[in-house]
């Protein structure tokens, strides 16, 4: 691995590590978490599930895109505190599984001690790397993904590896910060807006032609504009995508 | 029907995130089909991993290493 992309993981790691030990949002400025998963589409309902896992770190809502059916394997990319994985747990019922990959160790033992706290038995969470799945090919009906892969410093090997675990009917639903506007240098090399979502985030256009290099198809859901008046993301023109990825 | 699937279950859909080849489980303590203790080891590339409080680290070896060291 290049220096570079350790760094940036490393920056990442840390930044999450502290998130999950202060239970909280780093960035939010004025919204609490509730309000924060209200605006990018969670029910009342589905915050209630997980309350204490909503670290208002998301920028979307994957597993109501994903319209999870009884049975289904899911996957979940950065599964954090375990937010997204305990409501798409209740979704699939008992016959079926998620397994949350996070390169957090915090954020790894917070969600077990939640899914342990509360019973969940067809959730599983590895302490593992999106760009290297501890996950066996096609063995995934579905991959979800929220405000994660922006991160990640190779998102081709990540959307490449999806690929790779996903069954050949597989679908994936992510939600991430894109941009519609070029960063300057001095802005990419920023840790602050690294770790909070903007600086490793790719151009639109760029982060499709990725998804399609990895050898997906995909549909834009939905594009949201609005999230740029979040506090984290003032100032920066970019938008929240929703996009469903298929074989 | 399909059965319930434990824990146990789950962790069969996994590979070694070095060499994508199969892991075998080596478990040391289990409570309730859950693997809280073990070892995953793979064949192929000889790495080991951990399950600690029935946590998997399944980080790859070389960049575990990165970021140990």
């Amino acid at each position: 691995m290049i220096m570079e992309e350790k760094n940036i993981k490393k920056i990442v790691k840390e930044s999450y590590s502290e998130i999950a030990r202060k239970k909280g949002c780093c960035c939010c400025g004025n919204f609490d978490e509730e309000e924060i998963a209200k605006s990018i589409g969670y029910s009342k309902e589905e915050i209630n599930i997980a309350s204490e896992a909503n670290l208002g770190l998301g920028c979307g809502n994957p597993v109501a895109l994903a319209n999870l059916k009884k049975g289904a394997i899911v996957l979940d990319l950065g599964s954090g505190a375990g937010f997204d994985s305990f409501i798409a747990a209740k979704k699939v019922g008992d016959t079926g599984k998620i397994i949350g990959v996070d390169m957090t160790e915090d954020m790894i033992n917070k969600a077990k001690e939640l899914a342990n706290k509360y019973g969940y038995k067809n959730v599983e969470f590895r302490l593992g790397d999106i760009e290297n799945l501890p996950v066996e090919s096609e063995s995934i009906d579905i991959v979800i993904s929220n405000c994660v892969i922006n991160l990640a410093p190779d998102k081709l090997k990540v959307f490449k590896e999806a690929y790779r675990v996903l069954k050949p009917d597989g679908k994936m639903y992510v939600s991430d910060i894109v941009l519609l506007e070029e960063l300057t240098q001095e802005q990419r090399k920023n840790d602050e807006l690294i770790a909070g979502c903007v600086g490793g985030a790719l151009l639109k256009e760029e982060y499709l032609k990725i998804i399609q290099n990895a050898g997906f198809s995909y549909n834009i859901l939905y594009e949201d504009k609005e999230i740029s008046k979040r506090r984290q993301y003032q100032g920066f023109n970019l938008e929240s995508l929703k996009v469903e990825l298929y074989k | 029907m399909e059965r319930i699937k434990t824990k146990k279950d789950i962790l069969e859909i996994l590979c070694c995130p070095t060499c994508k080849s199969d892991l075998e489980i080596e478990i040391k303590k289990e409570e309730k089909d859950e693997i809280i203790t073990g070892i995953l080891i793979c064949k192929k590339c000889k790495n080991n991993y951990k399950i600690e409080y029935g946590i998997p680290n399944l980080l790859p070896k070389k960049e575990k290493n990165d970021f140990n060291q």
